[in-house]
This record gives structure tokens, C-alpha cells and sequence, in this order.
């Protein structure tokens, strides 16, 4: 698992992490999402020992070993796969998963069926003697994985895993990394969010260096069923005035919001079958009556997009 | 130690497969086997001279100080840039390992370029006179001055991501070495202040004394004191980086 508790990073005089505290538990993954600029690859950085802390961080623990005390202890309990993947193209995947099994420690006579454990695992078995420069994006990223995986880390970092992917091989390293889930920690940062609602048990949101949100997916898919919208037409007969009253009495309705006969509600999805039996015991016209559920691209664009969409977590300021 | 001598091997086989390590070779060795043939016709054919001539003349030094420039510009500006030396970092392999890996390899790879012009003197000592003892001083020399001068270039890697300006930076370090010869002009024979200059001068080293067979332990120990100093600073240089 990872914790960290105030964690500030700054770049000269540029704040980057303004105390962050969030915890990641075993075996979950957690979405790591903001937009770009908001801090997830310095806290990458940081949990990966490239760079240090701000003195005033309180705790940073990875897989129960303290960073701030042990870094090189702490990196070794981390495997990422970086945004940027710089694989030496003239060699083989089999020699550079050689060379970085060596680099990171991995007992020699270990290290051939540790190369072959990891290229199965992300299932690229058949390209340990291909060329890294003769390979394709969705295969390098394969490999970059495989190089996370050696010495097989408890904590996998995951920068941005499916960028530049096409469709199907974003679907393949879906189910690549849903493979992986509960035997490591993962921490995935997506600009993506459709993945990280399908991939994610847990998201936490940064924006500006301040942690804004961390949920578990039944509280954020409690937050999308409430977040979601009804759209409702009805024929001129209708008293508007009577259906706008009648809707803001209902207790599920967060807001009404009226253009001539129309209106727009932000309410759960159980409204839907009570307009219905409204509108048969009032006699109203139906022309339409459509749900629109809340996604989480929605929800992170009205938490990031202002400081009062979602308050920040305790003690982290507006 | 045993991850500082597997990054050396990979850094080894990366030079070695590298086009451009290729160019410089056959560049070096064009250029070296006209120098050769050039200073042969201007000893007369007397191969006594020829160390000296040779390995002492203005097209010698320009290769004895661009080459290493050239060699380690990349090491850690290039994979700094390319994001390469921090998914290297990651993986707990110190500083100082990644330093002296990364130099050891361009020294090998400088060092190399000399041996291959070793066979030239073989065929040369068919014919002539060649005086093994003073082949052996001479490429002392070029180890310690060139790994010197290469170490350097790792400095001048390591402080800056642009591996042209740190090719430009590491000239500058080396050509700073080289011209503290000509100072020696401003003073008598005798003066304290010119048997400083000719303790730190490459070109008296290697004019004045390695090429002519005589071999100071004080070269070999100013220029490894240069080696570790200059390693020193690129692994404090490293380091720095970690503090955002």
C-alpha cells in the first residue's frame, strides 16, 4: 500500500505539491486524475525516489518501508512504467529485460526466468528476441510493463499506460492490467477517464498540487447516480408553473431548471418512473422524457474546473 | 559494484552498435594514418623520431581533444532529456555507479580508437626501428590524459540536457587544460611558478616526457586526481537534480 501524509514538492519557488495526503490500500487501483499540470507525475516522481520531497513532508510510505528514511529501500518496492518510455532500440527485449533485471537487483541465476515471467505475464512470450526499435507502441508499452513487473514489485506505478494506443491494443492492456489487480498495487494516472471508471476501485483527484477527492467506486457511483439529469418536454397544455413546483418538492431533485416547457433536472435515476404517474394523474402530454446519466468526465470537469466544485479534503485549503 | 559493472557492459554494447561510434572511428583512423604518413616523410624515415612527431604535431592534439567531447556529449545529457537516466535512477543504482559506468565506457571507447592505430606500428617496426618501451609511455600518457579529458565531458554531460552544449562545455574544459601550456612563456627555466605549470601541462607530459620515454609517477597521479575530482563533481551534479 502507499500513504503519504503532506507531501509538498516545489520547483524553485513554484509550488508543485502543497501537502497532499491520500492512501492507496493493497492489492486496489487506484485512478490517479487531474488535469495536466496538476501534480501526478511529481508525485510519481517522488514515490520513485527521482525526487525529493519538500522538508516539511510529514510521510511518505511505500509498501511499509518509510522513503523519506529509506529511499533505497523504497524504490525497490516500486515498479513504474513511465509517461515517457525511453526503450533502447538496438537492443533485443530479451537482452534489455536482462540488463534491467541486473540493474535492479535480481539474482542472476534468477534472471532468465524472471525475463521469461515477465514477458508472459504482459503476454509478449514470442518477441524476446525482436529489436525494441522494430516494435510496435501497443508491444513497447508491453515491454515497458514487463520492465515495471521485474523483480516483481509490490506497487506498480502507471504514468499514462495507454497513450498513443489504438483501440484494440487499449483493450488489451485493459485486460492486462485487470490481471494484475489484487496482486499489486496499482496506481494509474489516465487524462482518460472512461478507463479509470472501468479499470479503478478507487479515484483521487488532483488539481493544483491539492488533493480535491478520494473516493471508493460505490461512493463516486453514488455521487454519478445523484449528479445525473432528466430532460422533460411536455405539451403546452401542462401549467408549468404547477409541474416546477411539483418537482422541486420532490426530495431527490437537486435542481430544476425551466425554458418555456421544458425543463432540465438534476435529480437520480428513480424520478423518471414518478414524472411518469404524475403526468397520467395531472393529464400532462409527454413529448419527451429522457435520462442523462453523469460520467465522471462530467464530475472531474466540476471538480477541477472550480475551487468550489468539490471542497478539498481536510486541512488542504478551499 | 556488481550493478556499476553490468550499466558499463550495456553502455560498452550501446557505444559499440552505435553508427555514430563507427564514424568516429574511421574518421579517427583516417585522419591518424595521414598524420602518420605525413610526419614518416618529415623524420626523413627515422622511426625514433616518429613517436614524438607524430604524437606530438597540431592534427595529434586536435584529435586527442575533440574526440572525447564527441564520445561522452550523449552519456547523460542525451538519456537526461530522453527521460532514460530516470527510469535508470529508479531502480536504487547510485549516483556515483552511473557516473563511473558511463565514464568507464567512454574511456574504453577513447582508448580503443588508440590501440587500433597499434597494428601501424607493427608494420612499422617490419621495416625500422621501434622502440616498444616508448609506445608503452606514450599510451600511458593517452590513458590518463584522455580519461581525464573524458571524465570531463561526463562533467559537462551531466551539467547540462543538451548534448551539443555539453560537447561545446567539455572542449572548453579540455582546451582550458591544454592552453595552461603556453603561460609557461611568460616565465624563466627555474621559476616556482613555471614547475607548477609543467606539473599540470598535458603537453609537457606528453611532449617532454611521455613520448620521450620518461615516466613521472606524478603524471599518472595529477591526472586520476583530475578523474576523481571530475567524477566527483558529475555525481554531486547528479544528485542536485534530485532536489527539485
Amino acid at each position: 500500500m502507499i500513504e503519504i501524509e503532506d507531501l509538498s514538492l516545489s520547483y524553485g519557488d513554484r509550488r508543485a505539491l502543497d501537502g497532499i495526503s491520500f492512501k492507496v490500500p493493497a492489492g486496489a487501483v487506484t485512478g490517479f486524475i487531474g488535469e495536466n499540470g496538476a501534480g501526478k507525475t511529481s508525485t510519481f516522481r517522488v514515490l520513485t525516489t527521482w525526487l525529493l520531497p519538500d522538508a516539511e513532508t510529514q510521510r511518505v510510505v511505500v509498501d511499509g518501508v518509510d522513503l523519506l528514511r529509506d529511499p533505497q529501500t523504497a524504490c525497490t518496492r516500486v515498479g513504474v512504467l513511465p509517461e515517457q518510455l525511453a526503450l533502447p532500440g538496438e537492443l533485443r527485449v530479451a537482452e534489455f529485460l536482462h540488463f534491467r533485471s541486473g540493474i535492479k537487483n535480481v539474482p542472476s541465476r534468477q534472471a532468465k526466468a524472471e525475463v521469461s515471467r515477465v514477458l508472459e505475464a504482459v503476454n509478449a512470450s514470442d518477441m524476446g528476441q525482436r529489436r525494441i526499435d522494430t516494435l510496435s507502441q501497443g508491444y513497447r508499452q508491453r515491454i515497458g510493463l514487463a520492465d515495471a513487473l521485474l523483480g516483481d514489485p509490490p506497487v506498480l506505478l502507471l504514468d499514462e499506460p495507454t497513450r498513443g494506443l489504438d483501440p484494440r491494443q487499449i483493450s488489451q492492456f485493459r485486460t492486462l492490467l485487470d490481471e494484475l489487480r489484487g496482486n499489486h498495487t496499482l496506481l494509474l494516472s489516465s487524462h482518460v477517464l472512461g478507463e479509470v471508471e472501468q479499470l479503478c476501485d478507487r479515484i483521487c483527484v488532483i488539481s493544483k498540487g491539492k488533493i480535491r477527492l478520494e473516493e471508493d467506486r460505490e461512493s463516486w457511483t453514488q455521487r454519478l447516480g445523484k449528479a445525473g439529469r432528466w430532460q422533460l418536454e411536455l405539451a403546452p397544455s401542462a401549467d408549468a408553473k404547477k409541474v416546477t413546483q411539483w418537482l422541486n418538492q420532490q426530495p431527490e431533485v437537486q435542481s430544476v431548471k425551466r425554458d418555456q416547457h421544458h425543463w432540465s433536472i438534476q435529480s437520480d435515476a428513480a424520478l423518471g418512473f414518478r414524472i411518469g404517474e404524475k403526468a397520467l394523474e395531472e393529464g400532462w402530454v409527454i413529448m419527451e422524457l429522457r435520462s442523462e446519466p453523469a460520467t465522471l468526465e462530467s464530475l472531474f470537469l466540476e471538480w477541477t474546473g472550480t475551487d468550489s466544485g468539490i471542497p478539498a479534503k481536510d486541512g488542504e485549503g478551499s | 559494484m556488481n550493478r556499476t559493472l553490468i550499466l558499463l557492459r550495456r553502455e560498452l554494447l550501446s557505444t559499440f552498435v552505435s553508427p555514430v561510434s563507427w564514424i568516429i572511428l574511421v574518421l579517427f583512423l583516417l585522419v591518424m594514418g595521414a598524420n602518420m604518413y605525413i610526419s614518416i616523410i618529415a623524420v626523413g624515415g627515422d622511426l625514433r623520431q616518429l613517436l614524438s612527431s607524430a604524437y606530438g604535431g597540431l592534427v595529434f592534439w586536435f584529435m586527442f581533444l575533440v574526440i572525447p567531447p564527441l564520445v561522452t556529449m550523449r552519456s547523460l545529457a542525451e538519456e537526461h532529456r530522453q527521460g532514460a537516466l530516470e527510469v535508470l535512477m529508479v531502480t536504487g543504482i547510485s549516483d556515483a555507479s552511473v557516473v563511473i559506468a558511463k565514464w568507464a565506457a567512454s574511456s574504453i571507447f577513447y582508448f580503443t580508437l588508440w590501440v587500433c592505430l597499434l597494428p601501424l606500428w607493427g608494420v612499422l617496426s617490419l621495416v625500422g626501428d621501434v622502440e616498444p618501451g616508448l609506445l608503452f609511455t606514450t599510451h600511458v600518457g593517452i590513458f590518463f590524459i584522455g580519461s581525464a579529458f573524458c571524465a570531463n565531458g561526463i562533467l559537462a554531460s551531466a551539467l547540462t540536457a543538451h548534448p551539443l552544449a555539453a560537447a561545446g562545455l567539455s572542449f572548453t574544459f579540455n582546451i582550458a587544460l591544454f592552453m595552461v601550456h603556453f603561460f609557461s612563456n611568460l616565465f624563466r627555466p627555474g621559476e616556482i611558478e613555471l614547475l607548477w605549470i609543467e606539473h599540470v601541462s598535458a603537453i609537457h607530459h606528453m611532449v617532454d616526457e611521455l613520448t620521450r620515454g620518461i615516466l613521472d609517477l606524478r603524471v599518472p597521479v595529477f591526472w586520476s586526481t583530475l578523474i576523481l575530482f571530475s567524477l566527483f563533481l558529475a555525481t554531486r551534479v547528479l544528485e542536485r537534480r534530485r532536489w527539485a
